[in-house]
């Protein structure tokens, strides 16, 4: 180790130089930034959501449903994330909601700068400024976007019944920063193996906190919890 | 992949320490990477040795990275272990619920230029 700035670098190295001390985050630009949206996010009365799952989980399709049960009680509004396409924001808007779509053009995950983007597009859409629930459809991928804080109020991680159980040991960290598991197109459970009270005990081993749902869409079965638990939201949210 | 992004970060950020103590030269740079950052420490190595030599600034910098363990909290008497993987069960109560704490950091520490 070397002597003048205990750092492990090799004899040759000299100390004509400088070290700095740091002691700073790398994610700490964007955490500022997810600091300023939630303080944005709160001026339009809204209580946020980052979705988080693989791709084909089943986030659109949960959102869609949603806004078919609660759109009349309560204003929701949406930004979406994918790579390429507005699709997902297109399904959105077909529901009578205000969305915008973000794509990152490659990017594996939004991040706060993004979000902060977004909340200025959607203001300027028609409802989009005053909310009671923001979810922001995060870009399909359960590895990366976990890492990035946009500024919601609450994490939401999605698995469907054919993507496996073993997504909470596999991608812990998505699980680890959420607040709330779902698991969804449980009306598909008598066509593939998936334990649902396994899975569910895999999470709360990772995370004791999480609340956890099980729900189909389609069928919905197990959506009354979920819409419950919505209403709640909005109640609670100071 | 989004340590490439987080690379970019750190280069920028590196860049702006150099224009604030008026250096030209990165010669190492000290990261901690918790080991529940959702970072594999691998490519974020990867990401820097491609990203850092398409700089003057960085072309020769080496990257030092350490990865503390975590603790995680009995969830049952409330003991805390501290250990790189997720233990199995308490050793005091055999209770298989842990919440972790910290581990998460992604944090540059220090920074040697000339």
């Amino acid at each position: 180790m070397c002597d003048a700035c205990g750092c492990d670098l090799k004899p040759e190295h000299t100390h004509d130089s400088k070290v700095i001390e740091v002691h700073q985050s790398l994610l700490a630009a964007n955490t500022a930034m997810a600091v300023k949206n939630r303080e944005h996010i709160e001026k339009m009365g809204a209580v946020a959501i980052n979705m988080i799952s693989s791709p084909g989980s089943g986030k659109t399709t949960l959102l869609e449903k949603t806004i078919e049960a609660l759109g009349d009680t309560i204003r929701i509004g949406v930004i979406e994330g994918d790579i390429e396409t507005d699709r997902d924001a297109q399904r959105i808007r077909a529901k009578g909601v205000p969305v915008i779509q973000l794509t990152t053009g490659g990017a594996c995950h939004l991040d706060a700068a993004q979000i902060h983007k977004g909340l200025h597009l959607l203001e300027k859409e028609e409802g989009g400024a005053e909310l009671d629930i923001l979810f922001i459809e995060n870009v399909g991928n359960l590895v990366c976007p976990a890492t990035f804080d946009l500024g919601e109020h609450h994490r939401l991680v999605l698995v469907s019944v054919p993507e496996g159980p073993d997504k909470p040991a596999k991608y812990p960290k998505a699980f680890h920063s959420s607040q709330v598991f779902i698991i969804t197109k449980i009306d598909l459970l008598p066509y593939f193996d998936f334990p649902v009270e396994e899975a569910k005990a895999e999470a709360l081993q990772l995370n004791p906190n999480l609340l956890v749902m099980d729900l189909s869409a389609t069928s919905g079965e197990g959506f009354d919890q979920w819409l419950d638990y919505l209403r709640d939201l909005c109640r609670k949210r100071s | 992949m989004h340590e490439m992004s987080l690379v970019q970060g750190l280069l920028t950020q590196l860049n702006e320490l150099a224009r604030e103590h008026n250096k030209e030269k990165v010669i190492s740079v000290c990261m901690e990477i918790g080991p529940l950052s959702g970072v594999v420490i691998d490519s974020f190595q990867f990401g820097f040795d491609i990203l850092a030599k398409d700089d003057v600034l960085t072309r020769d910098a080496q990257l030092i990275i350490e990865s503390p363990p975590a603790i995680y909290r009995c969830f049952g008497c409330g003991m805390e272990v501290e250990v790189v993987q997720r233990p199995e069960s308490c050793p005091d109560c055999s209770e298989t619920l842990f919440s972790p704490q910290g581990g998460d950091d992604l944090i540059l520490r220090q920074v040697e230029m000339e």
